[in-house]
């Protein structure tokens, strides 16, 4: 009897989870360690989650607007736009970290004179107008390698959306790529002359150093947490999950997961500041 | 009963490679048609502007495996002759399978040995002709090099064994020195097992993908401006595989002209490493 009891209570919540999967959609930069989390809840709770990264941002608001997903992923603020163009939903924004992208460059670089650009300087270089430090306030003569993060990374995605607005108006350009923090922190530390971006949490001071960016107002702000918590500095945007009013059932399940230390580590994993670091 | 089952065996080993050339070319298809021989011959691949010319991925692939060929091929070729000709019995086999047990060290293994000893030591040789980093495409070239020695030296001394050693005392009898013999001798009659030896390295040099990963520099688009200058193959560049196991492909599944774009990546290298290592397994049998 008890054997076909469970059975069929298994049968029945089985058949009511994925009758009312929870379906998350939005950022391929918030998306990382929510895809993840996803997966260690799908193992550990028995969630039935459907995560997917349709239009980025704007898809996941838009989609959480018109009710076809039950969690938006964000890495930017919900505007007051998007609220006035979905009335019927209360956009609820949880906060659990943030992304800053430094600009790195090696040793020589730094030790002949260059600690900050402003963003003509930084579009010059991308552009390939540059191509040399001495015209970017560099002491030596010495020739830029620019080690571009591979395509899909979200410290690119950081990168040109603060430089050009959007990935489709970035020049098209060929520059040797890294993909991983740590590929991207050793190519630059071992090579002459070079940059690249990185997430600031992993710029070292030691063979790597960030250099401090100036936005349209020209006053050079370093990628420290204080700075990136209080988005002094230009190039970091917070990443929200985002539910229709404060979340409840599996998606609080999930989002309380997120926030735990458990997927707050996941945060820091992918390379973003986690709430803890944003405190300080 | 035998004769049955190695029919059907054969059978299904036929089906099974047209069945992949098959799922590649049907993957593929979209680019085919948009863009024709265009795609292979487009300088330019920018995804985003849904833009793919495979042939700068052609030209780091072929170069890189020339250039590993080039230096592995008269290396490779020399240790085989002195393994096969002048060492004694005993040595000749405990040299010959340490050789062969280099060949089967996995190939991220000489990644990082690449990593660790080969892209410092380009960096800083070739420095007065200013390479932007120690990732070029002769970095992969030489690394590659070193992968395919074993394969080159136990398939091209399988070769000469394969020699008859009364050939060798006959031309020995007539008065011909050794050197000599494996001059006029040896190496004509075992001319095809050689070749069948490079053109099975080249088929896995064109295939190789991870070791090259690491140390290509993986930069798009870099095609030189003079096809007569040594000065590119210092520079970073990018091969079919480099471009296949990277971040892209990932990125392409969901679009279908990106995605058949990646695909058609596929069957290009599925040809050309399959005609290589046909062309040189046909010469080998002939050979034996």
């Amino acid at each position: 009897m008890r054997p076909i009891l469970t059975l069929g209570l298994y049968l029945a919540t089985a058949g009511f989870v994925s009758a009312a999967p929870l379906k998350i959609n939005g950022s391929t930069t918030v998306n990382l360690p929510v895809a993840e989390a996803a997966e260690i809840l799908r193992a550990e709770n028995k969630l039935d989650i459907q995560v997917d990264t349709q239009g980025g941002s704007g898809g996941g608001i838009s989609m959480l607007g018109d009710g076809l997903v039950q969690m938006g992923m964000s890495s930017k603020p919900v505007s007051e736009d998007d609220r006035k163009k979905y009335p019927q939903c209360d956009f609820h924004e949880t906060r659990i970290g943030e992304d800053a992208v430094a600009l790195i460059v090696s040793k020589d670089v730094w030790e002949s004179g260059v600690h900050e650009l402003n963003k003509a300087q930084i579009k010059d270089l991308y552009g390939g107008k540059v191509t040399n430090w001495r015209d970017l306030g560099g002491v030596k003569s010495q020739r830029i390698v620019f080690f571009n993060k591979e395509p899909g990374r979200g410290t690119w995605e950081v990168f040109v959306h603060w430089l050009y607005g959007s990935p489709k108006l970035a020049p098209q350009v060929n520059f040797p790529e890294v993909g991983g923090n740590e590929e991207t922190r050793n190519k630059v530390g071992s090579t002459r002359g070079a940059i690249s971006q990185l997430s600031a949490s992993w710029a070292d001071g030691k063979t790597v150093f960030a250099l401090a960016v100036s936005g349209d107002d020209g006053q050079p702000v370093e990628p420290t947490p204080n700075h990136i918590a209080t988005h002094k500095y230009p190039m970091s945007r917070p990443l929200f999950v985002l539910t229709n009013g404060a979340p409840v059932g599996d998606a609080k399940t999930t989002v309380d997961f997120l926030l735990s230390p458990r997927g707050q580590k996941l945060v820091e994993k992918h390379g973003y500041l986690p709430l803890k670091a944003l405190a300080k | 009963m035998t004769r049955a089952l190695s029919w059907i065996l054969s059978l299904t080993a036929l089906a099974s490679l047209v069945l992949l050339v098959g799922v590649f070319t049907w993957q593929s298809s979209v680019i085919w048609q948009r863009d024709g021989i265009a795609y292979v011959t487009g300088h330019s691949w920018f995804y985003r502007q849904q833009q793919f010319g495979a042939f700068s991925l052609l030209y780091g692939s072929i170069v890189v495996s020339s250039m590993a060929l080039l230096l592995a091929g008269p290396l490779g070729l020399g240790a085989a002759l002195f393994i096969a000709e002048y060492l004694p019995q005993k040595t000749r086999l405990v040299l010959k399978s340490l050789i062969e047990l280099l060949a089967g060290i996995p190939s991220v293994v000489y990644g990082l040995l690449g990593i660790l000893l080969l892209r410092g030591w380009v960096y800083e040789t070739f420095e007065r002709f200013e390479p932007l980093s120690g990732d070029t495409l002769l970095t992969a070239g030489i690394l590659l090099a070193i992968m395919l020695l074993p394969t080159v030296v136990s398939l091209s001394e399988d070769a000469l064994r394969a020699v008859p050693a009364s050939q060798r005392r006959a031309a020995r009898a007539l008065g011909l020195t050794r050197a000599e013999t494996i001059w006029s001798v040896c190496l004509p009659q075992a001319r095809r097992g050689i070749t069948s030896a490079f053109l099975l390295a080249l088929g896995r040099s064109l295939g190789e993908t991870v070791a090259i990963f690491l140390v290509v520099g993986r930069q798009d688009n870099n095609v030189p401006h003079s096809w007569l200058s040594p000065a590119p193959l210092l520079q970073a560049g990018q091969t079919l595989t480099s471009k296949l196991g990277g971040a892209e492909t990932n990125i392409a599944y969901g679009d279908p002209l990106h995605w058949s774009a990646i695909m058609g990546l596929g069957l290009i290298l599925l040809i050309l490493t399959g005609a290589a290592t046909l062309l040189g397994t046909v010469r080998r049998e002939r050979n034996a």
